[in-house]
C-alpha cells in the first residue's frame, strides 16, 4: 500500500500534502473561508454539519492525485472515523425539541456519522462501499488493516478520514488516499502517525 | 404583505442556511423547489413547517399539503396572512 | 472461491423474547413486537413502538448486557484470537452531551476481556457491513473469530427526529403493504458468531458481500434503486452466484412509501423480484442498527428450519414492481439466501448465506 496523497482542515487553516494553502486561524468561520478560497460553487456545502464540511474541502483538494483510469465509480472505498460520532450535530438536535420545541428535520439528518461520505458520494457520483467506524483516538494501524481488506476485495484505492467535530469546539479531519503498491504495509502505519501528528503541532 | 415578505426571505435564508443568498436575490414569485428554483429539496419542505409553526403558528399536520404552501414566497404569504 | 467462513452462535434479545426459540415461536405465530405506547412521541403523542417493555431504564446498556449474557455461554471454549464487531447507530444516547459510544468497549470488556472490539456506526446499514467486515477480517488471517453484536435502543432522541420527517406510522409497520403509511422504531440486540473454525451447532457458509452508496440524497431513497442494484450485484460476483441461485430474500423494508418502492425496483432490476422475499420489520420494527444482525439471524433460522416466514402486516401489492412478498408460512429447501439493508446516508449493504452441502 502506498499513500498517494493527503489533506488536513481544521479551524486555523488547510493542508495538501504537508503544504498550508488557507490561513483561516483569524477568520472568525474559518470553514466557511476555506470554502470560499477553494474557489469551488457548491451551494450545499452551507447546509452541511462540520464533519460534511471539513471533509468537502479536503477532499476537493486530493482529486487531481485519485488515480487515472480506474473506475472510481465502482471501485474506491470510503473509510471514516472518529471518537465521538455525529456529537455536535446531536446536541443541536436535542437542542431544537428541549429548547426550540421544534425538532429540526435538517439537523436530525445530520445525527448520523457517515452522512459525511454520502455528501461525499452525492458530490462525486462515487456508488462504491462505504463504513464508518467510532474509534477511542485515531489508530493508523486500523486504517491500514481497513484499506488493505477494501483493496483485496477487489477495491481500486480507499479515500480515508479521521475527522472529528466535538461539541467542546475540537475539529479536524485528515484525509488520506491509498492504493495498493509493492511496499510493507508497517511503513503506511508510521507515516500515518508522524503525518498527523505534523499536522496537529503545525 | 411585502414586510411579511421580506422578513419571510430572511428567515428562509436563516432556517434553511442558504447563507450564499441574499433576500434580494429571492424574487417573489421564483419557485423554491425544483432545479430551476432555489434547488430546495424534500428535507426544506419540512424545515419550512418548522418554521412557519416556530414563527408564525401555523401547524400543518400532513406535508403533502406543503406542495401548494411552498411553490413561492408569493404562496407563503398569502397562506400565512389567511392562516395567521 | 476464498476459505471458508461459517456464521452460528445466534442469540438476541427484542421485545419477542431473549432465546432463539421465543423468536421461532413469535415468527411462526404471526406475533409483533410492536405496541403503541402512550406519550411515546413528541409533545406526548402516542406513537406506535417495538419497546422491550421488561426494560425501564438505561435502555441501551441494559440490552447489551442481557444479550451478552444469553450469549455468553455459547463462547466459552473459543480458541484462537476473537475480536468483537458492534454495529449501532446511536450507541447510548444517555451520554450526550459527550461520545455516545464511549461506554460500549467496557462494557464488551466485561464479557470478553482485553479483546479488540471494533464500533461500526453506518446508519441502517450497520448490521451487514459489520457481518461482511467480520468476514473480511478472518479472510486477512487477522482474527479467527468475530463476534458480531448489532444493537440500538429506543429513545426520545431518534423517534422525534422520525417523526420531523413524517416517516413514522400512526398504526403499525406494514412494509411493501399498499396502504404502508410509515416505519415503527423498534429495538433490541442480536449477536453472530462469524468463524473460520467449523462450529458443532448449526452453521451457514458466509459467501460474500459488499456496501454501496446511491450517491443521489443523504435521507431520501433512491428513485432508482441504482445503489442498492449495485451493491446487489458486487455480492454475487463476489460470491460467484445470480439471482437464479437465491431461494429467499431478507429485505429492509422499513415500510415507508419510498424506501419499500425503491427496493422493489432494485429488486425487479436484478431479477429477485419472483424470489419469495420478506421484510421482518413488522414483528420487530426498525431496529437501525441492530436489524442487519437481528434478520440475518431470523434468516439463518429460516434455513436451519427450512420455513419462509411471512411479511407480517403485507396485504396487498403496494410497489410498481410487484414482489413475490411471503404472506403465508411455508415450507421450502432454503440453501441460498440474500440479505440486503438500506439506509441513511445513500447507504446500501448485502450478503449472501448459504448451507453446507
Amino acid at each position: 500500500m502506498k499513500i498517494l496523497a493527503h489533506s488536513y482542515v481544521c479551524p486555523k487553516g488547510t493542508y495538501l500534502n504537508g503544504n498550508r494553502l488557507f490561513d483561516t486561524s483569524e477568520e472568525e468561520n474559518p470553514l466557511k473561508s476555506a470554502y470560499q478560497q477553494l474557489g469551488v460553487e457548491y451551494p450545499k456545502f452551507y447546509k452541511m454539519d462540520v464533519l460534511s464540511k471539513m471533509a468537502f474541502i479536503g477532499t476537493e483538494l486530493l482529486l487531481p492525485f485519485f488515480p487515472k483510469g480506474a473506475d472510481l465509480e465502482n471501485d474506491l472505498q470510503l473509510i471514516f472515523a472518529n471518537s465521538s460520532a455525529s456529537q455536535n450535530t446531536d446536541n443541536l438536535f436535542v437542542e431544537s425539541y428541549e429548547q426550540i420545541k421544534n425538532p429540526s428535520p435538517s439537523l436530525f439528518v445530520y445525527t448520523l456519522p457517515n452522512i459525511v461520505t454520502g455528501e461525499l458520494c452525492i458530490r462525486h457520483k462515487w456508488y462504491g462501499e462505504n463504513c464508518f467506524f467510532v474509534e477511542d483516538a485515531f489508530n493508523p494501524a486500523h486504517f491500514s488493516d481497513w484499506a488493505q481488506m477494501g483493496l483485496n476485495k477487489g477495491n481500486n484505492s480507499c479515500l480515508c478520514a479521521w475527522v472529528e467535530a466535538k461539541t467542546n469546539g475540537e475539529q479536524e479531519c485528515f484525509l488520506f488516499l491509498l492504493t495498493n503498491s509493492e511496499r510493507d504495509e508497517h511503513s503506511i502505519e508510521l507515516e500515518l502517525s508522524t503525518l498527523i501528528k505534523q499536522y496537529r503541532n503545525e | 404583505m411585502s414586510d411579511l415578505k421580506e422578513n419571510l426571505k430572511a428567515q428562509i435564508i436563516e432556517q434553511l442556511n442558504l447563507e450564499d443568498l441574499t433576500p434580494a436575490d429571492i424574487q417573489d414569485d421564483a419557485p423554491l423547489f425544483g432545479d430551476d428554483g432555489l434547488g430546495l429539496d424534500s428535507i426544506d419542505a419540512l424545515e419550512f413547517i418548522v418554521l412557519l409553526d416556530s414563527n408564525y403558528g401555523i401547524k400543518i399536520a400532513d406535508p403533502n399539503e406543503g406542495k401548494e404552501i411552498f411553490q413561492s414566497v408569493n404562496t407563503l404569504a398569502a397562506y400565512i396572512s389567511k392562516n395567521q | 472461491m476464498h476459505k471458508p467462513v461459517y456464521i452460528s452462535h445466534l442469540s438476541l434479545v427484542t421485545p419477542l423474547g431473549n432465546t432463539v426459540e421465543q423468536h421461532f415461536d413469535g415468527f411462526k405465530n404471526g406475533i409483533s413486537g410492536i405496541k403503541i405506547i402512550e406519550k411515546g412521541g413528541f409533545q406526548d403523542t402516542n406513537i406506535p413502538l417495538a419497546k422491550r417493555t421488561e426494560i425501564t431504564s438505561n435502555r441501551y446498556d441494559t440490552l447489551l448486557r442481557e444479550a451478552l449474557e444469553k450469549a455468553q455461554l455459547k463462547f466459552t471454549g473459543l480458541s484462537g484470537k476473537t475480536a468483537v464487531i458492534v454495529s449501532s447507530t446511536k450507541g447510548n444516547i444517555d451520554l450526550l452531551p459527550g461520545d455516545t459510544f464511549a461506554g460500549t468497549q467496557p462494557i464488551i470488556h466485561e464479557f470478553f476481556p482485553k479483546t479488540d472490539t471494533f464500533i461500526i456506526s453506518n446508519a441502517c446499514v450497520s448490521g451487514v457491513i459489520a457481518i461482511n467486515t467480520a468476514a473480511d477480517y478472518l479472510l486477512a488471517g487477522k482474527y479467527d473469530h468475530v463476534v458480531v453484536i448489532g444493537i440500538d435502543a429506543v429513545s426520545e432522541f431518534v423517534s422525534y427526529g422520525f417523526q420531523s420527517l413524517f416517516a413514522l406510522s400512526n398504526e403499525t409497520c406494514k412494509p411493501f403493504d399498499k396502504s404502508r403509511n410509515g416505519t415503527v422504531l423498534g429495538e433490541g440486540c442480536g449477536i453472530v458468531l462469524v468463524t473460520i473454525e467449523k462450529p458443532s451447532d448449526f452453521a451457514v457458509l458466509y459467501k460474500g458481500g459488499s456496501s454501496s452508496n446511491d450517491a443521489n440524497h443523504i435521507s431520501g431513497p433512491s428513485r432508482t434503486g441504482e445503489g442498492l442494484v449495485r451493491s446487489i450485484e458486487k455480492t454475487f460476483k463476489r460470491s460467484g452466484l445470480t439471482a437464479s441461485k437465491i431461494d429467499f430474500v431478507s429485505a429492509h423494508g422499513t415500510a415507508t412509501v419510498f424506501n419499500d418502492e425503491m427496493e422493489s425496483i432494485a429488486f425487479g432490476r436484478t431479477n429477485l423480484d419472483h424470489v419469495p422475499l420478506n421484510s421482518m420489520k413488522g414483528y420487530f420494527g426498525h431496529t437501525l442498527g441492530a436489524a442487519g444482525v437481528l434478520e440475518t439471524i431470523m434468516s439463518i433460522v429460516s434455513m436451519e428450519k427450512n420455513i419462509l416466514f411471512p411479511n407480517l402486516g403485507f396485504k396487498e401489492t403496494g410497489t410498481s414492481v410487484p414482489l413475490n412478498i411471503i404472506q403465508r408460512i411455508e415450507s421450502k429447501e432454503l440453501t441460498t439466501v440474500l440479505k440486503t439493508a438500506s439506509g441513511f446516508g445513500g447507504g446500501n449493504a448485502s450478503l449472501i448465506l448459504q448451507k453446507q452441502s
